[in-house]
């Protein structure tokens, strides 16, 4: 039975992808400005393909190691007899709370000549690795184990049981996983430009920084567009069919590692030792060392601006990408399928060149906005709306069409079965993209610097005053703040996708005795 | 139907409101007199709060200050358009407002402000005057070189006996600054080579305080930095503890270049103009030379420990061609040390 979408979620799904398209917009005036020849000999110099391999390399290379990380930990700790993997499960998420150029800044500290590309690797694998660890956590919880059981019971080999029964179940959501991390991986300028990794974002800043030049970095940005179009264009291929569980029968069994077991336990710690206990431990070592001061009110306003934004930001990030979500799934159509990926084509557009078009658009069209928290949020909207989206997909397309079914038979309205039966069964993985979103607003910096108002400063905003005047102790406490407080909502995700199964099952049990 | 729409674009903007009201915006009470300029600063909040604190107690004028580097700001009030919010652009250096400078967006100062300062540190047009000074300077690890083994020019530094062994970072404004007064004093045939050769030399940095503190580690030997970073550093972990030197090169030597922080107007509010002069007066000049460790543009001593400005045999340039930052940048991409 096909619907017509409601005309509220189609109304705000399109505003969501008109604003998250504007800045390309202010490209292409820079790009008309700069004409077209010159974009041509900016873009096609043998620097820029070199960057622009570097980019791309790394952003794979990025992405691959995400997977296998993330990939192993979600495996690990839904899947196995492992003792203590409830432990390993909240420890696996929580690199999330710790923006990248901070535990880039961190692991030069503690290690002379941490530098390159395997530095950048290593990185930004740890910030990115919580994305797919959350994504296929999800999805294994929701795939059937005993189908696993079946195949072993039929004399198939666990890699083979692997590769034919739990990877097509959680490959979407690997997938997109790996996604978010090579956006990420392109749009990123803290960590590889602390580290001494040449990429394509960086070159962007540095047109920015060095020479002014406007349209020369939007020339480079609109490349970064294009390839990012290339990416949502093989994404699908990669994503593989969906397959197709029935969610009522759910059962777990626990797989007993044996020998393996000890190794996947050290596996597991070495990984928390490199992505936690290290940065923290060099963060902590950054306080004691230093003889700056810090200031206690400083300190607090910074905190309640930051908890404010994310809050703002994750607020309007439910919204939006509820909309979009909601449509994309339960009104599938060659329209709301587009409406979803047009969202994603700005994302890899680094912080700085979003934020300053902003500046220029809302100068022109409404300045009453601009230098305004309204602006900064909008901002964090179109960074940040894909992020929610792909939390969201999942928890969403998980809630039984039977139930809309019902719900429409017994006379509700689309937006009253929205409210009373999608929202509430899908709500922690709702919440979940908001806490996503929150938590890359507490982190983001550059747009927050251009556009938040005028003498407000964040947690962010604060560590990048004071390190950039070498004041590392006077910045440790911001670091330390905003891992702690960024530590919330990450724990949280990882909770609302631990506990997703439990109200499913529920769900599903409610179902049979209907 | 427009009815309709109209509700969705109303459901839009609920949203925004709500989600702007749960952005709270605690922020520092600021002592706001009868009139407050706005200003764009380059210059961190660490070390100008405390200034603008005085000059607000002194004058009677708020302030309201936004910090960010000085490029973003630049770039901020060129995309800003005919709707200029700030005031004052308070910069970290010459280049950034000689981009603004050149793209008219400055008002010109009175010549009672701009006769306080050598012609050598403002704009010719009167359009910005530098307030304070920075000198370039090669820092150094006694350990690893011994004073009688400095090179007694920027050039010597392409020698291969230092190869691997010096700290530069060429996406730094300051360092882009130098080069473009060496390309403009020694030409661009003499600039690319000396580029050429620092790419097998150096070891790249992204800031100024990174390359002092690999030459305190001693991962380089000597780097090219600014003069007030070693002072700053030294704040941070004790002036005891510090293992590097600075020096300087021989006399006229493009190494030792002289650039400045600086000041240019963005509105007609004549308190903008006020602020301007009174980072020439005597208030803020001691705090140049005490608080930040820089150069007083108007003739107060220097630091102990620093040579007089007038003693550092500067190159003779003129700061508002260091806005001619193009060609410099591309000999620093040709010879492979930048994007």
């Amino acid at each position: 039975m096909r619907q017509r979408p409601p005309t509220l979620l189609l109304g705000l799904a399109i505003i969501a992808v008109l604003v998250s398209l504007a800045p390309l917009s202010y490209l292409v005036i820079r790009l008309g400005e700069f004409g077209i020849d010159k974009v041509i000999a900016n873009v096609f110099r043998e620097r820029s393909l070199e960057l622009l391999a570097n980019s791309v390399l790394l952003a794979l290379a990025v992405a691959v190691s995400a997977v296998v990380v993330g990939g192993f930990q979600a495996w690990l700790t839904t899947r196995s007899s492992l003792r203590g993997r409830a432990l390993f499960a909240v420890l696996a998420a929580l690199p999330l709370a710790m923006p990248s150029y901070v535990t880039a800044y961190a692991f030069t500290a503690l290690f002379t000549g941490f530098r390159g590309f395997a530095a950048a690797w290593l990185v930004l694998t740890i910030g990115t690795a919580p994305y797919v660890y959350l994504a296929v956590s999800a999805a294994l919880m929701r795939a059937d184990s005993a189908t696993e059981e079946v195949a072993r019971s039929l004399g198939a080999g666990r890699w083979r049981v692997f590769k034919e029964v739990t990877w097509p179940s959680v490959r979407p959501a690997a997938v997109s996983g790996a996604m978010l991390s090579a956006l990420y991986t392109l749009s990123d300028f803290g960590a590889v430009s602390i580290l001494s990794f040449d990429t394509f974002t960086r070159a962007i800043y540095s047109a920015y920084r060095s020479s002014f030049d406007r349209s020369g970095a939007a020339s480079l940005a609109a490349i970064l567009v294009v390839l990012t179009i290339a990416l949502l264009l093989i994404e699908p291929a990669l994503r593989g069919k969906s397959v197709v569980t029935d969610s009522r029968t759910r059962k777990y069994s626990e797989i007993q590692l044996g020998w393996f077991a000890p190794v996947a336990v050290m596996l597991a710690s070495a990984w928390v030792i490199v992505s936690l206990v290290l940065p923290a431990y060099s963060l902590v070592r950054w306080n004691q060392t230093g003889l700056s001061q810090v200031d206690l009110g400083e300190v607090s306003r910074a905190l309640i601006n930051s908890v404010g934004y994310a809050a703002g930001g994750g607020f309007m990030a439910v919204v939006f990408g509820l909309a979009v979500s909601v449509l994309a799934i339960r009104y599938r159509s060659t329209l709301t399928s587009a409406l979803e990926r047009s969202i994603w084509i700005t994302h890899a557009v680094p912080g700085i060149v979003v934020a300053l078009s902003l500046v220029f658009l809302s100068n022109r069209v409404l300045p009453e906005i601009y230098q305004t928290s309204t602006l900064v949020l909008v901002a964090y909207l179109i960074l940040f709306l894909p992020n929610a989206i792909a939390a969201m997909q999942t928890p969403i397309s998980q809630t039984p069409r039977e139930l809309d079914e019902i719900a429409a038979s017994l006379g509700a309205s689309r937006l009253q079965t929205l409210r009373r039966v999608i929202i509430p069964i899908a709500g922690p993985g709702i919440l979940a993209g908001g806490a996503l979103v929150s938590l890359a607003v507490l982190k983001e910096l550059p747009a927050t610097l251009l556009l938040r108002e005028t003498g407000i400063e964040t947690l962010a905003t604060r560590l990048w005053s004071e390190t950039s005047v070498s004041a590392y102790a006077a910045a440790a406490p911001y670091a330390l703040l905003l891992v702690v407080v960024a530590g919330i909502p990450a724990w949280l995700l990882n909770r609302q996708v631990q506990a997703g199964s439990r109200v499913q099952s529920g769900i599903d049990q409610r179902i049979e005795r209907e | 139907m427009f009815n309709r729409a109209l509700k969705i674009f109303a459901a839009a903007v609920i949203t925004l409101i709500a989600a702007t009201s749960l952005a709270g915006c605690a922020r520092e009470s600021t002592t706001t007199g009868d009139q407050t300029i706005t200003i764009y600063s380059g210059r961190s909040e660490d070390l100008i709060a405390p200034l603008l604190e005085q000059f607000t107690a002194e004058t009677g004028i708020g302030v309201e200050v936004r910090y960010s580097d000085s490029a973003s700001l630049a770039a901020q009030i060129l995309e800003e358009g005919s709707n200029v919010q700030a005031d004052v652009f308070f910069s970290q250096d010459a280049g950034a407002l000689g981009a603004i400078s050149e793209a008219g967006a400055f008002k010109k100062l009175d010549d009672d402000t701009t006769g306080l300062v050598d012609s050598k540190y403002r704009a010719v047009d009167g359009t910005w005057i530098g307030v304070s000074g920075r000198s370039r300077v090669l820092s150094y690890n006694p350990d690893l070189l011994a004073a009688a083994d400095l090179p007694k020019s920027i050039f010597d530094l392409a020698d291969s006996k230092f190869k691997g062994k010096i700290g530069i970072a060429p996406t730094n404004a300051s360092f882009q600054s130098s080069v473009t007064a060496m390309r403009i004093l020694a030409g661009e045939s003499a600039t690319a080579k000396w580029l050429t050769a620092m790419k097998t030399n150096a070891v790249l940095f992204e800031k100024n305080s990174q390359i002092l503190e690999a030459v305190e580690s001693g991962q380089v030997s000597a780097g090219l930095i600014n003069h007030y970073y070693w002072y700053e550093r030294a704040a941070e972990v004790g002036e005891d503890k510090m293992i590097s030197k600075m020096a300087w090169f021989e006399a006229g030597d493009v190494g030792n270049l002289i650039n400045v922080a600086g000041v240019g107007v963005l509105s007609d509010k004549p308190e903008a103009k006020t602020f301007a002069k009174w980072l020439l007066g005597s208030t803020a000049q001691n705090f140049f030379v005490n608080k930040t460790a820089e150069y007083s543009l108007t003739g107060l001593a220097a630091r102990d420990g620093l040579p007089a400005l007038d003693q550092i045999a500067a190159p003779n340039i003129d700061l508002s061609a260091l806005s001619t930052l193009a060609q410099t940048l591309e000999l620093i991409r040709n010879a492979r040390l930048t994007d």
